[in-house]
C-alpha cells in the first residue's frame, strides 16, 4: 500500500511523542514523500498512531477510535509509553500499555523516538501488514 | 397569558438555534486531549465549558513512591516541550533543602538550556498558531527553524526532547569551546529566521485571523490570575527570571527585557512571543560570553547526594515558557518524597479561556485555544493519597518494579 | 473528430487527467514548502486504497442520502468535464452547454454537502451551512462573469462558438475587451473559493471542523467525493482557459488545424492556471473566516463581474 493515512491518538502522553510525529512531516523528514498524510477523522485513516500510557479517561475514545478506522488498519504504538507503558506504570490512573486494549502491529520504543525511527516504524508495519 | 407564550417561544427558538458542538478530545487542531464543550448559534460562541483530566497519569503519586532521583527522571516526563523547567524547579527545591550550591558553571549551563527550551517551545507555538490558521507552509518553516534548535540539543546533551540536562548540584553533561561556537552561529541563523517569522505574522491574512481576537484586558488577566507570556500580552509585567531570579539570572538582569504589549489579543500573545525568543537569543550570547570555568557537579555518584538530602520541605518558582511553575516538595529524608504537588501555568491560563471564547466565532476556536499555548500533559494532576503497596503476590511487570525501587531505595 | 468517439474516450481521460493533475498540485505545493513532497501518480495510489477499504455508515446518518450522495458528486462533476471536453474535441456546438457544465459543477459541491450533513454529526451540519455561504458568495460573481462572456462574445452560449469568435478575432476573449477581461478576473478569483483550497477552504477547514461535511465518509465514499473534486477543480480550469484564454491560436493556423497540439496546448495552459489560482494561493496564504471571505468576494468580485456586464452590453 503506498498510501498509509495517519490518526494521531493521545492518550495521555506527555507531548514528546506528539511533537515528533509532526516533526516527521515537516521539510526534513518529510514523511509525506512515502505518500503518508496526518489526517484529522478516523474515517479517514488506515494507520493509528498511539501514544501514551492509555489514561483511564482516555481508555473508552481509544477504543472509539479503533473501532471508527474502517478495515484493513494498522495500530503503531509509538513511544515507550505506549508500547510498555513504562515511567507510568503501576500509576492506578493508567490502563496501558496499548496492547491490553487493542492489537498492535508495530511498536516504536524512545522516549520519545527520533522522527526517523517513527518513519521507518510506520512504513514497516505497513508493508508487513498489507504485503 | 399572551406574553408567557411568547416568551416560552422564545425561549424554544434560542434552544432550536443553539447547536452543542464538543470540541476534543481528540480533535487534529489539539494535539493533546482537552474537551470544550461549545454551544453555538450560528457561528457564534454562546457558551464554553471545559473538562480536563484525559491526560491524568497520577505522577505525584507515583513520585511518592519512587526516589529522588527516579522522580527526578519522572517528572521529565510530565510534559515534553518543558521538561527542563520541571527538573529545574524540581531540583532547586532539593537544593535548597540539602543546601547544596551549585557551581557557577552549572548554574550557567542550566540557564543556557532553560533558554533554548524557552526558544524551542515559542517557536513550536508559532507553527502550531500557523497550522490552525491554515497557514502550513508557515508552519513548515517554523518548525524547519526549530528543528536547528533540536540539533543543538542533540549535540549538548544527547537527545532531542528530553535533555536529562539536570542532576542534583549541577549538571550532567559540560560544553565544550567548539560547541559554544557552534551555538553562537545557530543563534544567528535563528535570530534571522524569527525576523522572517514575525514579518510572516505581521501579513495580510495572517493578521486579519489574529488581530483584535480572544481579547483579555489587563482587568481580567489580574482577577483570573494568568501568567506567562498570556499575562504579558494583557500588559501585566510578571517574569519571575527578574521578580525572583533563580539559576544565573541575578547576574544576566541586565541583558533581558520583560516584553509586554498592551492589547491582550492573540496578535499580543504572537508578537510577546516572537520577541522573547530575540530576548532569549541575547541572554545565551551573555551566557556564552561569560560562560565561568570550573566544575559541573559536586560528585559523579548521584545516589551519595541523593542520600544527604535531609527530611525537610521547599517550595520552587521558575518562569517556564509557558509562564510561572511552582513546586511544592517535602523529602523524607531517606531519599524518598512525601509529598509533591506541581502547579504548572497552563493551569492557571486555560480558565482565561472562556473569557475570550465567548463572543468569537467557530473559526477562532483553535487559533485561541492555541494563543494561551496550552500544556495540558503538564496540567492534568490530581493526587491519589491511598497509595495499596504490594499487594500483589504474582511478580508482573508492576511488582517487580517496586523491587527494583525497593533495592535502589536501600543503598 | 466525431462526436460520438469524442464522448466515449472523454470521460477516463477526464479521469486520468484531473487525478494527474491533483498529483501535480500536491507536488509543486510540497516543493514550494522546501519538502520532496509525494509522488506525482499519489493521487492513483490514494484511490486504489481507499476503493478497496471497509465501507462504514454511521448509525445517526439517514443511510440512503449518505451513500448516494457521493454517487451522484462524481457522476455529476465526471459528466459536466467529459461534456466540456468532449465538445472542445468533436468541435460541435452545443447551445446552452457553457451554463450545462456549469450547473453540473455547482451541483456536484451541492451534493457532497447535502450527503455530509445526512451524516448527523454537528461538524458535517457546520460544514454545511459554511459550504451554503461560500456557495452564495462565489456562484453568484462566477455566473454573472460567464454570462457576461455570452453577451460579449459572438453572442453565444455554446463554448465551441466562443472558441471560433476568439479565433476569428486572433485575440483570447480577455485581451479583446475591458469587459471579457473583467469577466476573466471574476472566473479566475472565484477559482480557489470553487476549489475550496486555502485561503477558502472554510467548509472543509481541518483544525476547525474536520474536513466539515467529509468528516464521516470514509473508504469508497471518499474516494468518490476525491474524484468529484479533482474533477471539478480540473473543468473548472479547462473551461477558464478555453473560454477566457484560448492561447492555441496565438501560434498560428497550422497548430489550430492539428487537434492534439492545440488541445494539449490548451491542457498545460490549464495546468499553469491550476498553478496561479489554486497552488499559490494555498501555500502562500492563510485561511479567512466566512465572515471575511464572504465579504471579500461581494466586494471585489461582484463589482468586477457586474461592470463587466454593463460594460459587455454597451460593447465595451
Amino acid at each position: 500500500m503506498k498510501s498509509p493515512w495517519i490518526f494521531h491518538l493521545n492518550t495521555g502522553s506527555c507531548n514528546g511523542c506528539d511533537i515528533e510525529i509532526v516533526a516527521a512531516f515537516t521539510p526534513r523528514y518529510d514523511l509525506e514523500r512515502f505518500g503518508c498524510l496526518l489526517v484529522g477523522s478516523p474515517r479517514h485513516a488506515d494507520v493509528l498512531l498511539v501514544t501514551g500510557p492509555v489514561t483511564r479517561q482516555m481508555l473508552p475514545r481509544l477504543i472509539r477510535v479503533y473501532e471508527q478506522i474502517p478495515e484493513p488498519k494498522v495500530v503503531v504504538a509509538v513511544g515507550t509509553c505506549a508500547s510498555s507503558g513504562s515511567p507510568f506504570l503501576g500509576s492506578e490512573m493508567v490502563e496501558g500499555p496499548v496492547d491490553r486494549i487493542i492489537p498492535v502491529d508495530a511498536y516504536i520504543v524512545g522516549c520519545p523516538p527520533r522522527p526517523e525511527a517513527i518513519a521507518r516504524g510506520i512504513i514497516m508495519a505497513v508493508m508487513s501488514k498489507f504485503r | 397569558m399572551v406574553v408567557k407564550r411568547s416568551t416560552e417561544r422564545t425561549e424554544k427558538e434560542v434552544e432550536y438555534t443553539r447547536l452543542r458542538i464538543p470540541f476534543g478530545p481528540v480533535h487534529p487542531a489539539l494535539k493533546e486531549p482537552v474537551l470544550l464543550r461549545i454551544s453555538v448559534r450560528g457561528e457564534e460562541i454562546i457558551d464554553v465549558d471545559m473538562t480536563l483530566g484525559h491526560v491524568h497519569r497520577g505522577i505525584e503519586s507515583l513520585a511518592e513512591g519512587r526516589n529522588l532521583i527516579q522522580t527526578l527522571y519522572l517528572i521529565e516526563r510530565i510534559c515534553g516541550i518543558c521538561s527542563h523547567s520541571h527538573t529545574t524547579c524540581f531540583i532547586q527545591a532539593l537544593e535548597e533543602i540539602g543546601s547544596i550550591i551549585p557551581s557557577e558553571r552549572a548554574l550557567y549551563l542550566r540557564t543556557l538550556i532553560f533558554e533554548m527550551e524557552r526558544i524551542h517551545s515559542h517557536l513550536l507555538l508559532l507553527g502550531v498558531m500557523a497550522y490552525e490558521i491554515g497557514f502550513d507552509t508557515l508552519f513548515m518553516f517554523t518548525w524547519h527553524v526549530r528543528e536547528k534548535i533540536l540539533d543543538l540539543f542533540e549535540k549538548i546533551t544527547g537527545n532531542r526532547i528530553h535533555h536529562a540536562m539536570n542532576t542534583i548540584g549541577g549538571v550532567r553533561w559540560d560544553l565544550t569551546s567548539q560547541m559554544a561556537g557552534e551555538v553562537k552561529a545557530y543563534m544567528r541563523e535563528i535570530e534571522k529566521s524569527t525576523k522572517y517569522i514575525h514579518s510572516a505574522f505581521t501579513d495580510g491574512t495572517v493578521e486579519k485571523r489574529i488581530c483584535n481576537l480572544g481579547v483579555l484586558d489587563y482587568n481580567d488577566a489580574i482577577k483570573l490570575c494568568v501568567v506567562g507570556p498570556t499575562a504579558r500580552g494583557s500588559g501585566v509585567n510578571i517574569d519571575v527570571r527578574k521578580d525572583h531570579p533563580y539559576a544565573a539570572y541575578d547576574e544576566l538582569k541586565g541583558d533581558f527585557s520583560v516584553i509586554t504589549r498592551k492589547d491582550g489579543d492573540v496578535y499580543a500573545r504572537t508578537e510577546v512571543r516572537i520577541f522573547e525568543v530575540f530576548e532569549s537569543i541575547n541572554i545565551i550570547k551573555a551566557i556564552l560570553d561569560r560562560l565561568p570555568n570550573g566544575s559541573i557537579r559536586p560528585e559523579e555518584n548521584v545516589f551519595r547526594i541523593m542520600k544527604r538530602i535531609p527530611e525537610g520541605e521547599a517550595v520552587s518558582l521558575v518562569e517556564a515558557p509557558r509562564g510561572e511553575l511552582l513546586y511544592f516538595v517535602k523529602t523524607d529524608g531517606k531519599g524518598g518524597l512525601i509529598r509533591l504537588k506541581v502547579r504548572t501555568p497552563t493551569f492557571s491560563n486555560l480558565l482565561s479561556l472562556k473569557r475570550m471564547l465567548v463572543g468569537c466565532e467557530i473559526a477562532d476556536i483553535p487559533v485561541i485555544v492555541a494563543s494561551i499555548d496550552p500544556c495540558l500533559s503538564c496540567t492534568n494532576r490530581v493526587t491519589i493519597i491511598n497509595q495499596e503497596k504490594g499487594k500483589s503476590k504474582v511478580i508482573d511487570m508492576d511488582s517487580l518494579r517496586r523491587m527494583v525501587r525497593r533495592k535502589w531505595m536501600r543503598r | 473528430m466525431d462526436a460520438a468517439i469524442a464522448f466515449l474516450i472523454s470521460p477516463p481521460a477526464v479521469l486520468l487527467i484531473s487525478l494527474l493533475f491533483e498529483g501535480i498540485d500536491r507536488k509543486i505545493h510540497a516543493r514550494m514548502q522546501k519538502r520532496i513532497g509525494p509522488p506525482v501518480t499519489q493521487p492513483f495510489y490514494d484511490l486504489i486504497k481507499l476503493f478497496s477499504k471497509e465501507r462504514i455508515v454511521p448509525i445517526t446518518a439517514s443511510a440512503r442520502v449518505f451513500e448516494t450522495m457521493p454517487m451522484i458528486a462524481a457522476a455529476v462533476s465526471l459528466l459536466g468535464a467529459s461534456i466540456l471536453l468532449s465538445n472542445i474535441l468533436s468541435g460541435s456546438s452545443v447551445i446552452g452547454d457553457l451554463i450545462l457544465v456549469m450547473y453540473l459543477l455547482a451541483m456536484s459541491s451541492v451534493a457532497l454537502m447535502i450527503g455530509g450533513s445526512a451524516s448527523g454529526n454537528p461538524y458535517g451540519v457546520v460544514g454545511f451551512s459554511r459550504k451554503m455561504s461560500m456557495m452564495i458568495a462565489y456562484e453568484i460573481p462566477m455566473f454573472i462573469a460567464i454570462i457576461s462572456v455570452a453577451f460579449g462574445s459572438s453572442p453565444s452560449l455554446a463554448i465551441n462558438n466562443i472558441i471560433r469568435f476568439q479565433i476569428s478575432l486572433g485575440l483570447p476573449l480577455a485581451a479583446s475587451r475591458p469587459s471579457m477581461a473583467l469577466a476573466a478576473a471574476t472566473f479566475l478569483l472565484c477559482m480557489p473559493a470553487a476549489a475550496s483550497v486555502v485561503p477558502f477552504d472554510i467548509p472543509e477547514a481541518k483544525t476547525e471542523i474536520i474536513y466539515g461535511f467529509l468528516i464521516e465518509y470514509g473508504g469508497p465514499y471518499l474516494a468518490l467525493a476525491k474524484i468529484a473534486k479533482a474533477v471539478s477543480n480540473f473543468a473548472l480550469t479547462l473551461l477558464a482557459s478555453a473560454v477566457f484564454l484560448y492561447v492555441p491560436l496565438l501560434l498560428g493556423e497550422n497548430v489550430l488545424l492539428n487537434l492534439g497540439i492545440s488541445l494539449s496546448l490548451c491542457l498545460i495552459e490549464s495546468l499553469l492556471i491550476m498553478f496561479v489560482t489554486i497552488t499559490v494561493p494555498r501555500t502562500v496564504l492563510a485561511r479567512l473566516k466566512i465572515g471575511q471571505a464572504f465579504k471579500f468576494y461581494w466586494m471585489l468580485p461582484l463589482i468586477l463581474s457586474i461592470s463587466s456586464i454593463i460594460l459587455s452590453s454597451v460593447g465595451l
